[in-house]
């Protein structure tokens, strides 16, 4: 009766109706927090990609042009790119490391892989839970018939 | 009698509720316990990649801190190692919690039992 995680075999006929309900309330709940994931997901993706791109714009012949670095969301002061062999990458947790362009354009390669496995992953799951959903509602439409028809009857 | 029953309820019902606040917070805990883990794993992973002359930054607060990238992978290790130690002892609380919940609703039912009862001999 309790939703445990994971798959479990459940004979969803066996279940009465409040029970039924319960259960697809659980399911979308579920697939409630696999949309907010594969949403935040997405999110990181196109951040790593976005940098990937920016990385790959940062080539030797940038050395000495001049940019306008963001001190604030809407403040900047011009600057000069003086290295274009090395970018400082924040590799999370408050780490920040420095890699070649080489070494980060590799490191935003394997993290949009990374990024696109968990969403293929969750979709997936989603999937499965949208068909355990679409079972749940048929079994509750059938038995509000099943209760309704000997009312009728009677 | 039925009173005296039904005040019982009342207070198990009450109990049952503070519980169920309790074990939603311990398992939203062990959720970002869990999320913090996989960060710092990510993290080491990637430290381990770096070349030893590497220079690692740690942030504090606003500013950049050059740090030396043993250190930094001691102190990751030892982040993971405190990080799950908490996993485990709020996996505890939360058993400890289901448990509690557990014995309440039997109490709940043997009660509702008791009344069911009583009302019918009455």
């Amino acid at each position: 009766m309790a939703p445990a995680p994971g798959m479990q075999q459940i004979d969803l006929s066996k279940l009465n109706l409040p029970q039924l309900a319960q259960l697809k309330q659980q399911v979308d709940h579920d697939l409630q927090v696999f949309q907010e994931s594969l949403q935040a997901l997405k999110i990181a993706q196109g951040k790593f990609v976005d940098s990937g791109e920016t990385v790959e714009k940062l080539t030797p012949a940038t050395k000495g042009k001049t940019i306008l670095v963001p001190l604030t969301s809407s403040m900047y002061v011009s600057g000069t790119i003086a290295d274009t062999d090395n970018v400082i990458i924040d590799i999370g947790t408050g780490y920040y490391a420095q890699k070649d362009i080489e070494g980060a354009k590799d490191y935003f390669k394997r993290k949009v892989q990374f990024v696109t496995e968990q969403m293929e992953k969750i979709q997936v799951l989603g999937i499965e839970k949208t068909k355990v959903k679409d079972a749940i509602c048929m079994m509750m439409e059938m038995k509000i018939q099943a209760q309704s028809e000997p009312q009728k009857v009677s | 009698m039925a009173e005296e029953i039904q005040k019982k309820m009342q207070k198990e019902l009450e109990m049952f509720s503070g519980v169920q606040k309790e074990y939603k917070i311990a398992v939203s805990q062990k959720q970002q316990l869990d999320s913090q883990l996989n960060e710092n794993k990510a993290v080491k992973e990637e430290l381990l990649l770096l070349k030893k002359d590497a220079e690692v930054y740690k942030l504090i607060g606003p500013v950049l801190v050059k740090q030396d990238l043993e250190e930094a992978k001691q102190n990751v290790n030892k982040r993971m190692e405190y990080i799950t130690k908490e996993i485990r002892r709020t996996e505890g609380h939360i058993l400890a919690l289901e448990n509690k919940q557990d014995a309440i609703q039997t109490n709940l039912n043997k009660l509702k039992n008791n009344l069911g009862n009583l009302k019918i001999s009455v």
